[in-house]
């Protein structure tokens, strides 16, 4: 009997600790790597005193927990906010009608191009897709400038780019049929499954592969290539097309869930973490480039100004890339 | 059945809250998936020849493991619970470490090891490479189910055999065919767990059918067509698990921490040196090469990664622990009711086999499949007191590990001879007191063994979790999966180890408590 009470007592406590309940608190989903981004999370907390309950995932697994958590709870939406190192997953997003509109005065100063005209998402501090080496394989006169050197003959066999169907990778390839169009870019695909590119499992797959040295080089994000710079003298990094179509920006996206439960909250950390601090915060941990002007960024991190944008519109891209998504499945398993 | 429930009131609530809480949201997903006609229809247009094909490949693969793992794992049985071999009990503790790691960290070491020793991992990143590593990881449990087995079987027959034939003759026609259902039972529980295995695969960039599920959950959001392609691997499960239970009907497999009976050891004379190399290999090939591999990453030049990942893990200790113990307790406490059902009933009934099907179903059932069940069914204001704590995610471990808990239980009680319930019934004594005093004793290292095993799983459940575990909660599997992707590896290698360790103390733990309650329960029966 005694037994019995306790084991009572045990699951009603546990019951209520799902109950607690508070207005000074805000629910956000991210699918920025926890390590970069609980910390920025946690100065919000300590600035507004705003608890902040999280639910971290991550890239490298291709967001598989959030989104889908997000897509599943659409009826009655938990979450208030959602931070994504991507403008995909909110795009995705949007057009499922998961979100709704803020207009945040944080972001007045940046670029419209970052921004979705209809404030369902904004943009910031971007990462850039770049092409890392391995130093000891590669030497400078033989580093690729563009990305249509990856198809020489010379680097058969010693390129990786990551699963095309997933993330970054996924908007980069989307990115090149709206800049180049569908025929010159499936020839580039096609001309790089000839020169057998190594398809790894994700963009920290490929940083690793080109640490080791089983690749030559690698098409990653900028974040990557940063971390394996700092990690491994031998390795290095460059924005690819300087002369030509440029570089593909991708800036982190945040959005508010419509219907959610603390939307007042949300919108407060919604401008906190489109706020210079935040981005200089992000600059420092990850190398990641600010969108507004005027922010002290560490040495070694790219500004925006001083590389050649790829011209993208996010939105067309999030189209192409649903309509290009069984070329690539069937690209990717050829 | 009306009956039933007047006569047997605990089992019923269990039963029905079992159906209610556990079954219905994720039989309720699937009917969804089959009666919307539109998409269904859609969807099974996107069902081609490559489908199926990718699926009888995902079979092979899962068959090959499960055939190499059952034998390496029947022999290590043998050796390890049936001669009288040194060390055998610090083997048989060791051998069972890849069932404590996840097998995506298993995957990554093996791919490094041979990146480390071949210059490339393009031979382990294969079919066969996939095969390799998930028999180095489900060997263990071959060897557990098939280890009991031997040890289970009554000396007297086996003695009997030794009076008029010699080794070969008694193994091949008494102690083989004896453990012929553990085998089968071994063999059919790994062909599943391989079948459902999606990390291995897609680290070492082999295409299978778990894997074409993941993309159509994440790249093309598809749940319907992601829960139908997950049905046909569902149907391929209950199949055989069917199969199975029709094939060995009432024979005791799959049962661990029995009190064992009088068994027979076999002496092993010329063949000693062989089975002792067999299993010196066996352990270094599974434990000791990955081990090796882990901490030459952690701590190669440095330890302030190591200090690093235990700061990182540190708030995640209390709430995985509770929330291990807590899963644990609630299924082996499932699986026990569940199984003392099937042990009165002596034949089954009809809700006895329904239990058995439901948990099998589950068992069966993908965990992101659970997970986005349990979010349609409960994400509802009514519901918020279960959806927004910690028991979502109990009721994910209830769904996913009820199964094996009522197979191991069930199995412990069938060994429980008769004659001693009735002895005591003849005596008069009440139902509940020979519960207490026959029943609970004897089964007692099986409910602890149980309690392990649900507690390991608990512990390292990922798939389930990540969809529904509270915001603000620091879950030990979450955060070293949401930690490792930017790490360096020597982190992510540190956080392993850590996990691994944290794991092996509370198993020493529980240990030190069971052997406590187990030592005053034999001065009861006694």
């Amino acid at each position: 009997m005694r037994l019995f009470t306790i084991v009572t007592i045990i699951l009603t406590l546990f019951i209520i600790s799902g109950c607690s309940n508070t207005t000074n608190e805000i629910v956000v989903y991210t699918s920025v790597d926890q390590v970069f981004s609980e910390p920025v999370l946690k100065e919000f907390e300590n600035k507004t005193g705003i608890k902040v309950k999280a639910v971290y995932d991550t890239e490298e697994t291709k967001s598989t927990g959030v989104l889908n958590r997000l897509i599943a709870e659409k009826e009655n939406p938990q979450c208030d906010l959602f931070w994504s190192g991507d403008p995909i997953r909110t795009i995705v997003l949007k057009n499922r009608g998961i979100t709704q509109p803020y207009q945040s005065p944080e972001a007045t100063d940046i670029n419209p191009a970052f921004k979705d005209p209809q404030h369902n998402w904004t943009g910031f501090s971007a990462r850039a897709r770049v092409l890392i080496y391995n130093k000891n394989l590669l030497k400078p006169n033989e580093i690729p400038k563009s990305i249509f050197n990856l198809t020489d003959e010379k680097y058969k066999g010693k390129v990786a780019i990551a699963n095309p169907l997933f993330g970054t990778t996924t908007f980069h390839i989307a990115a090149l049929f709206t800049t180049l169009g569908n025929e010159k870019t499936k020839q580039f695909l096609t001309a790089l499954k000839v020169n057998k590119v190594v398809i790894a499992t994700s963009n920290g797959d490929v940083k690793k592969q080109v640490m080791q040295g089983r690749v030559a080089c690698g098409l990653t994000d900028t974040d990557d290539a940063f971390e394996a710079a700092k990690e491994n003298k031998n390795t290095g990094f460059l924005f690819l097309d300087q002369n030509g179509i440029g570089s593909l920006i991708m800036p982190n996206t945040v959005c508010l869930i419509k219907g959610s439960p603390n939307t007042n909250n949300g919108k407060k950390l919604m401008d906190f973490l489109l706020s210079k601090d935040t981005e200089a915060m992000l600059a420092r941990s990850c190398a990641q480039m600010p969108l507004h002007k005027g922010v002290k960024v560490p040495a070694g991190v790219a500004s925006l100004d001083s590389i050649i944008p790829m011209k993208v519109n996010y939105d067309k891209t999030a189209i192409k890339l649903e309509e290009i998504q069984n070329y690539l499945k069937a690209w990717a398993e050829q | 059945m009306g009956r039933t429930i007047i006569k047997q009131p605990l089992y019923t609530i269990v039963y029905l809250l079992f159906v209610l809480l556990v079954v219905f949201p994720v039989a309720y997903t699937f009917l969804l998936a089959f009666f919307n006609i539109d998409s269904l229809g859609k969807n099974l247009q996107l069902i081609s020849i490559e489908t199926v094909l990718l699926l009888l490949k995902s079979v092979l693969i899962a068959a090959t493991v499960a055939l190499f793992s059952t034998f390496s794992g029947t022999l290590l049985g043998f050796l390890l619970y049936k001669t009288k071999m040194k060390h055998s009990s610090f083997f048989k503790l060791a051998l069972l470490i890849p069932l404590f790691i996840s097998p995506y960290i298993l995957a990554v070491a093996w791919k490094d090891f041979f990146f480390i020793m071949a210059g490339n991992s393009n031979i382990i990143s294969s079919e066969l490479g996939v095969a390799l590593v998930l028999t180095t990881i489900y060997t263990p449990l071959a060897m557990l189910i098939t280890g009991n087995a031997f040890s289970g079987i009554d000396s007297k027959l086996e003695e009997s055999g030794f009076m008029i034939a010699g080794f070969h003759r008694t193994m091949s026609k008494i102690t083989l065919p004896l453990i012929k259902p553990a085998v089968i039972s071994s063999f059919v529980l790994i062909f599943i767990f391989s079948i459902s295995e999606f990390s291995v695969p897609a680290i070492l960039g082999v295409k299978v059918f778990t894997t074409e599920i993941f993309t159509q959950f994440s790249a093309f959001y598809n749940h319907s067509l992601a829960i139908l392609q997950s049905a046909l691997l569902l149907i391929i499960c209950l199949l055989l698990l069917f199969a199975e239970g029709k094939y060995i009907a009432d024979a005791s497999f799959l049962s661990v921490g029995n009190r064992g009976n009088n068994t027979k050891t076999y002496q092993l004379n010329k063949r000693r040196l062989p089975g002792f190399l067999f299993v010196i290999i066996w352990l270094f090939i599974s434990v000791i090469l990955p081990f090796i591999i882990l901490f030459f990453q952690t701590f190669n030049n440095e330890t302030t990664n190591f200090i690093r990942a235990f700061k990182l893990l540190l708030p995640t200790f209390g709430n995985s622990i509770t929330l291990a113990t807590t899963g644990a307790l609630v299924i082996v406490f499932i699986g026990f009711v569940a199984a003392y059902k099937n042990y009165l009933s002596q034949t089954q009934t009809k809700t006895g086999k329904s239990f058995d099907l439901f948990m099998l179903f589950l068992f069966a059932t993908p965990s992101t499949i659970i997970g986005i069940s349990l979010i349609r069914f409960y994400n509802h204001p009514a519901l918020e007191f279960i959806y927004s704590g910690w028991t979502i995610i109990i009721i994910g471990f209830v769904a996913k590990f009820s199964f094996i808990a009522a197979r191991l239980l069930g199995n412990a009680m069938k060994k429980i001879p008769a004659s001693m319930d009735e002895a005591a019934q003849l005596e008069g004594i009440s139902k509940f007191k020979r519960f207490l005093r026959i029943i609970v004793p004897l089964v007692l290292p099986s409910l602890f063994a149980t309690f392990i095993i649900s507690f390991i799983f608990s512990l390292g459940e990922l798939g389930i979790t990540i969809m529904v575990y509270p915001p603000g909660t620091e879950i030990m599997p979450i955060k070293v999966y949401t930690i490792m992707a930017n790490a360096p590896q020597s982190l992510v290698s540190s956080m392993t180890l850590i996990v691994f360790s944290v794991t092996l103390l509370m198993i020493i733990g529980f240990y030190f408590i069971a052997k406590s309650i187990i030592k005053k329960q034999s001065y009861v029966v006694g």
